[in-house]
């Protein structure tokens, strides 16, 4: 691991106060970017003590849906997240892909705490550094398979120039990467395909791929296998683990398969709004609570 | 893959959900470039028709009362090949001006007249003559040019339709006869009745023939009758003349340049002229004089006198002679004597003002001698048909021998109907001779003539005589030394044409073509009109577009909740969203441009026929240009962007995992409030304001406050709506929620959705509601003073003027009127000077508005005064016509309406305009009244219109009260004995109506184009229901699995929409009811209950209908399917 510069990362500090104060600049855009350049002793992903609750309708006590939540992700690491229905999985995933702000405290990546930044910053944060894979692929329909894959280079926020620590970035174009990518998840006949004339698991698969197209730092998954059928979910599970591998991209999945789960390098359980290291994956320290 | 690729796949692959968009702005664009096209046709057909009854004429001499030498055409054209432009032109001008073709002049005889089939089954007053010969035709452009034999006459469409004419069919016209001497003089002849020319029909002329020839724009043709010139100067007794000129280009359908060509052509006019192209002769004068200058028209106009006596040398003599009625000293009267004012030789240079020179017979007459005191009495020189009498004393100086210079009989000037009287029996004056005539005063007048008998100095003359229409009947030049007797009268007659200039006597030319066409230019924006009256079709298109956009959005929430995880910010997904916006948009636009000529179509005919009267009948050809197109596509292009980048305002704002959920926001999370609780309370307190300041002063028809009040209290129903829909819904505790308590709570779930339809429905029943309210009612309170009637019953305009007093007995007398035909009448006579008609029924702009002259006093009390200018109280009423302002200057009063649409002016502004002589100056306009038969005219002060227009004799436009049992009575009486004058009687409230009707049209055709945005958004509203219930198929299908009826969740989707609907209806009626709260409590306004009412009843029914329409729709099928898909 590289250590993170401190330097350039305060020059990029950038404003809290939203989106419309934010006079985000491509120079600070770009000092983001270099936090990229030294590997970092501190965590990829740091959650220190992040809470979530709705306030409902006046009369009535708040909702806590997470309480307290910490957790330290490395770079190259591979996390499931389990536990029952409105245990707040997804909400924990939106919260660490700045989806969703947590009410009390930090969501740090790479040391920055995703709480501080404006949507513009945020929205260069889930482009350039994280994957997303829903329950539902969301592909558009009017798009073809390679499209699917491109429409994240299509976000204006920092897509003009490459990362420095991914050397394949300059030799090769989105859409090369793309086509590579799609015939590593065995789609490498569907590239004209539209999102309509493929299964399932194809779907999703195409939405992994999307998910890698801009070589993020960290992939998010939410129940990334909850549409499919077992063996769709199985090859699906399979395949994010290789990649986990392959792309050194850092995966953490939130899931109700154990199976998909115990695939993964370390796996929580989410339960009262409290996350604890589940038993099912022995190699899994606790968490820094 | 780029983003316009993208935004392509898109466009593509939702096309079928577009089309609802694209049909949107299809049906905006329609109505805006509708509406141009409409504006554009007006615009076009106006210029075409301006151009048409000019004849080809670019400038226009309008002689009016004077007559000239119809050869001073040809003259003013002149022989040359080129027409020279002045040096200052040949300068800088361009080759078109350098080597412009000579222009074209043409004189033609133009009289008023009355035109009657030969069966006296129809009459048409107001009809022109034009005596015409050839050249006309050719400057017409009307080849082969028609010859008009004698006894034959050519009409326009419209006097033959009028007077239902074909060729062949005899026609009577009777022409008005002009006397030299104004007939406001007390010495003219009375009204000679009007000479007769019996005529036969030969052909109807089409306005492209030069048929509709008129100088002035009028809200219809005019009615024209051509006649060989020759037999009309015949008939009129004016052989050789001319009172009208036209110039123009070479070949008729180009143009003359207007820069420099009307200069040229006054130039040409000056070079040209002749003494007696302006009714001066230069007659040979007895001794000491050589020559005297004199006129048909008795009186030389001031100017004349001062330059002709600059011109002259020293002893030089004006003189003035004038008509004693009486002479009388002692008990001795002499009746009907001439009497010369005037310095030496005829009197002494010290004679007093009150002294008196009588000759020899006349002492002898009246046994008069030096010191007696002469009394004189005559009538006040402008005292026209009334004939008022005054009386002056004078000391008798000296008795002159009837010899010399005291034995002229030239001194007399040509008084008509005297002049060539052999005896005093022959006189044919315009007074009636009261006084006895002695044998001995036959005797003189044999003997005589006109000889004066009295001679007072120049000054006590002119204080006695002086008067509007000049202050000398001569002026006697001795030769000037060392020219030859010969040469004399071509030395001044030359000199005094090039000092006078034609312009002060009324020759001049004025540039017709570019007044038309600015008239035309300037006119009533029929496009801003239409676009103002589809303004609820276009909005209501606009919402709905703005609705299925949204649709389409929130149905593609999951797509933009994936370009937001994927790292797109709002703003990129909202251009994303905008630019696919703008592309429906563009293509709704284009085909709405298409359908928009369709639209225009549908308007023209609509103008042709249920609107007629908003173009007073005047038809509007259809035509279409690049300009209306491209603007009006521009146009609705854009507004369609700018909506659905409104409706995509919050689009990307909604959290990345909201919108990935499916949850619609308006049920996850509320926005506050507050906001539209304080606009709400703001809109209702502005509206509560006005309201309150309206009342409080009075001023219950200020449109203004009524659209202030109207759209404040709608926004603040409107906020008042948004506030509760943005409320969280809470039910009292421990109460069953009943059906229609959960219909109403469905109504929040999409707020702006409820609250966009509300507001469509409300806006437009608010407009169709409020308008109805104004429509104007001529009836309503016609016999009140300060109605628009201004309490008259009859609005009469005459032909030939009217010189009589018709409130005098004499005057009633003399058209063989008794009193009781006029018992308890009051006739209002006003002056005319011809030009513009300025009322609302013009759709051009008045240039020179047609202006009438009369005497305030007789109109206190009428009409009501809505402004006057600043610094000046509108209580005054009429005296503002007295109103003290530059010098310069002439207060003015004008219908409001007139004012600010047909002149497009605002009270205080003022208006240059050209008097006889053509000089400029300015009206002022100090006030206005509200809503009158006076539209159409601006009004002035008697006295200031006969010092600018001397020669305008006689009235020729009245206002007439009467007792409405007696109306008819009257109407008939009038008709009859002024039937020579061309008098036609309108009633005020059939004028008012007429004027009325415009408003009461464009009211109607808004309330129409609103009716079909009402349409429209009743179908939005359809749409909305059926896009909520298919929305909410699964919670519907839920409901039926636990025990609904189908029919009862028909009622619980009719409540929810059915409040919607009536929220809407209510919300309108409301602020429609308190807006129009001040008129309603004038007095004598008429609320139309009837037709509002069933106007409502519609809108609430067609609203239903598309309510019940979608619902049936929407739960057609298998409900319990839904379930499963779910």
């Amino acid at each position: 691991m590289k250590a993170i510069s401190m330097g350039p990362a305060k020059a990029a500090q950038p404003p809290a106060d939203g989106e419309r104060s934010a006079n985000f600049s491509l120079l600070r855009l770009s000092a983001l970017r270099k936090m990229r350049v030294v590997e970092a002793p501190v965590p990829l992903l740091e959650l220190a003590g992040v809470s979530k609750r709705f306030d409902p309708p006046a009369g009535t006590g708040s909702l806590v849906i997470l309480e307290e939540i910490s957790l330290e992700v490395r770079a190259g690491e591979s996390v499931a997240v389990v536990g029952p229905s409105g245990s707040g999985k997804s909400t924990l995933l939106h919260l660490i892909g700045g989806l969703d702000r947590p009410s009390a405290g930090k969501v740090l990546l790479e040391g920055r705490d995703l709480g501080q930044l404006s949507e513009v910053q945020l929205a260069f944060v889930r482009n350039r550094l994280l994957g997303f894979v829903f329950q539902f692929h969301y592909l558009l329909p009017q798009c073809t398979v390679l499209e699917n894959v491109l429409v994240p280079t299509l976000a204006g926020v920092g897509a003009e120039s490459p990362g420095p620590n991914n050397p394949t970035r300059c030799e090769e174009s989105p859409e090369e990467r793309a086509i590579r990518l799609l015939k590593r998840l065995g789609l490498g006949e569907r590239l004209d395909h539209r999102p309509g004339e493929l299964s399932g698991g194809e779907r999703q698969r195409v939405a992994v791929a999307r998910a890698l197209i801009n070589q993020p730092r960290l992939l998010l998954a939410d129940e990334p296998t909850g549409a499919l059928d077992q063996a769709s979910a199985r090859e699906l599970g399979r395949l994010l683990a290789e990649l986990n591998r392959e792309e050194r991209v850092t995966l953490i999945v939130v899931t109700h398969s154990m199976e998909l789960a115990a695939g993964m390098g370390r796996v929580f359980t989410l339960s009262g709004g409290r996350l604890q290291p589940s038993p099912a994956a022995p190699g899994t320290p606790p968490p820094t609570s | 893959m780029t983003r316009r690729s993208l935004i392509q796949r898109s466009l593509r692959f939702h096309f079928r959900s577009h089309l609802g968009v694209v049909a949107g702005a299809a049906i905006a664009s329609a109505a805006v470039v509708g509406a141009l096209v409409v504006g554009y046709s007006l615009r076009v057909t106006l210029r075409d028709r301006a151009l048409e009854r000019l004849a080809s004429a670019s400038f226009a001499l309008d002689g009016g009362d004077r007559v000239f030498g119809r050869a001073l055409a040809g003259r003013i054209a002149g022989s040359e090949r080129q027409f020279d432009p002045p040096l200052h032109l040949r300068a800088a001008g361009s080759g078109e001006e350098r080597g412009a073709p000579a222009p074209q002049v043409v004189a033609l005889l133009r009289l008023p007249a009355i035109a009657t089939r030969a069966d006296a089954a129809a009459r048409a007053n107001q009809v022109q003559v034009l005596g015409v010969d050839a050249d006309f035709w050719r400057f017409a452009g009307v080849l082969p040019a028609p010859a008009i034999p004698e006894g034959a006459v050519m009409v326009n469409a419209a006097l033959a339709a009028r007077l239902s004419l074909q060729p062949g069919d005899p026609l009577l016209l009777r022409l008005g006869r002009r006397g030299a001497l104004s007939a406001d003089a007390a010495l003219a002849t009375r009204e000679p009745g009007p000479r007769a020319l019996r005529l036969r029909v030969d052909r109807v002329l089409s306005a492209a023939e030069g048929g509709d020839l008129t100088l002035h724009s009028g809200s219809a043709p005019p009615l024209n009758a051509f006649v060989n010139a020759t037999e009309l100067e015949a008939a009129a007794g004016l052989t050789n003349t001319a009172n009208l000129m036209l110039a123009g280009p070479a070949r008729p359908g180009s143009s003359l340049p207007d820069r420099g060509a009307l200069e040229l052509l006054n130039a040409r006019l000056r070079q040209n002229w002749t003494l007696d192209d302006a009714d001066l002769r230069l007659a040979d004068a007895p001794a000491p004089w050589d020559l005297e200058l004199r006129s048909p028209r008795v009186f030389l106009e001031d100017h004349v006198t001062g330059t002709a006596l600059r011109l002259g040398p020293a002893n030089t003599t004006v003189i003035l002679t004038y008509l004693a009625n009486l002479l009388v000293c002692g008990t001795n009267a002499a009746p009907y004597s001439m009497v010369t004012a005037a310095g030496a030789p005829f009197t002494p240079p010290d004679l007093a003002e009150d002294e008196i020179l009588i000759n020899e017979w006349l002492a002898r007459d009246l046994k008069a001698g030096p010191g007696d005191t002469l009394a004189l009495s005559y009538f006040l020189p402008e005292s026209g048909a009334q004939l008022r009498e005054a009386t002056n004393h004078f000391r008798i100086r000296a008795v002159v021998p009837l010899a010399g210079v005291y034995a002229d009989r030239s001194l007399m000037p040509d008084f008509p109907g005297l002049e060539k009287a052999e005896t005093t029996r022959d006189w044919d004056a315009g007074f009636p001779l009261v006084y006895r005539i002695r044998p001995q005063d036959e005797d003189y007048w044999r003997q005589w003539r006109g000889t004066p008998k009295a001679f007072i100095s120049l000054a006590a003359g002119r204080k006695l005589w002086a008067n509007r229409f000049g202050n000398a009947t001569a002026i006697r030049f001795p030769l000037p030394p060392g020219l030859p007797r010969g040469a004399h009268r071509d030395h001044l007659s030359a000199q005094l044409q090039n000092a006078l200039d034609p312009a002060q006597l009324g020759l001049r030319f004025e540039p017709v073509r570019e007044r038309a066409l600015r008239a035309a230019g300037q006119s009533q924006d029929f496009g801003q009109l239409f676009l103002g009256f589809s303004l609820f079709l276009v909005v209501a298109a606009l919402t709905l577009m703005g609705l299925l956009f949204q649709f389409g959005l929130e149905q593609r929430a999951a797509e933009v909740g994936t370009f937001l995880a994927l790292g797109f910010t709002p703003r990129e997904v909202r251009r994303l969203f905008l630019w696919e916006g703008a592309a429906l948009a563009g293509l709704g636009a284009a085909a709405g441009t298409g359908g928009g000529v369709l639209y225009a179509q549908g308007m023209l005919w609509g103008l042709q026929t249920l609107w007629r009267d908003a173009l007073a009948g005047s038809g509007v050809d259809f035509h279409v240009g690049a300009p209306p197109l491209l603007l009006g596509f521009g146009a609705s292009a854009a507004i369609a962007i700018l909506t659905l980048g409104l409706a995509l305002r919050h689009q990307g704002r909604q959290p990345a995992h909201e919108l990935l959920s499916g949850i619609p926001r308006a049920v996850l999370a509320e926005e506050s409030p507050r906001r539209a609780f304080w606009l709400m309370m703001a809109g209702g307190l502005g509206a509560l304001a006005i309201l309150g300041w309206v009342i409080a002063r009075g001023d219950t028809t200020n449109a203004g406050a009524f659209f202030g009040a109207g759209a404040l209290l709608l926004l603040s129903g409107l906020a008042a709506v948004a506030f509760r829909l943005k409320q969280p819904w809470r039910r009292r505790r421990h109460s069953q929620a009943s059906l229609l308590e959960f219909s109403l709570r469905n109504c929040a779930r999409r707020p702006s959705r409820s609250l966009a339809t509300v507001s469509l429905l409300a806006s437009a029943c608010f407009v169709i509601l409020s308008i109805g309210v104004f429509r104007l009612e001529a009836g309503r309170d016609a016999s009140r003073p300060g109605s628009g009637t201004g309490g008259f019953a009859f609005i009469g305009e005459s032909t030939l003027p009217v010189t009589q007093d018709l409130n005098q007995p004499a005057g009633r007398e003399f058209y063989g009127l008794d009193a009781r035909d006029l018992a308890d009448a009051r006739v209002v006579p006003f002056r005319v000077r011809d030009g513009d008609e300025a009322s609302c029924l013009n759709l051009n702009r008045a240039q020179q508005p047609r202006l009438a002259g009369v005497q305030p006093e007789r109109l206190t009390g009428r009409f009501t005064f809505s402004k006057a200018a600043r610094g000046l109280d509108r209580g005054r009423g009429w005296e503002l016509l007295r109103a003290q302002v530059a010098a310069d200057e002439i207060p003015a009063v004008g219908d409001a309406n007139s004012i600010q649409w047909s002149l497009g002016k605002k009270v205080g502004d003022t208006l240059d305009y050209r008097d006889e002589q053509g000089r400029l100056f300015k009206l002022r306009l100090v006030g206005a009244v509200a809503n009158s038969v006076l539209q159409g005219m601006l009004v002035i002060d008697e006295a200031a219109f006969v010092k600018k227009f001397p020669s305008e004799s006689g009235y020729r436009w009245f206002l007439i009260s009467v007792a409405p049992d007696r109306a008819a009575e009257l109407a008939a009486a009038l008709s009859r004995a002024l039937q020579d004058r061309g008098l036609e009687l309108a009633p005020a409230t059939a004028r008012l109506n007429a004027f009325n009707a415009v408003q009461n049209t464009y009211l109607g055709a808004f309330q129409i184009l609103g009716g079909l945005g009402l349409l429209l958004g009743s179908a939005g509203l359809g749409i909305v229901v059926l896009r909520n219930v298919l929305e909410r198929r699964g919670e519907l299908a839920l409901l039926v699995a636990v025990g609904f009826r189908r029919g009862r969740l028909s009622r619980m989707l009719l409540s929810e929409h059915g409040a919607l609907l009536a929220g809407g209806l209510a919300l309108g009626m409301l602020a429609a009811g308190l807006a129009v709260l001040p008129s309603l409590l004038a007095p004598g306004l008429d609320f139309p209950v009837i037709s509002l009412g069933l106007t409502l009843a519609a809108v609430l029914a067609n609203g239903l209908a598309w309510v019940v329409f979608a619902i049936r729709v929407a739960l057609r099928g298998n409900l319990l399917s839904a379930l499963r898909n779910e």
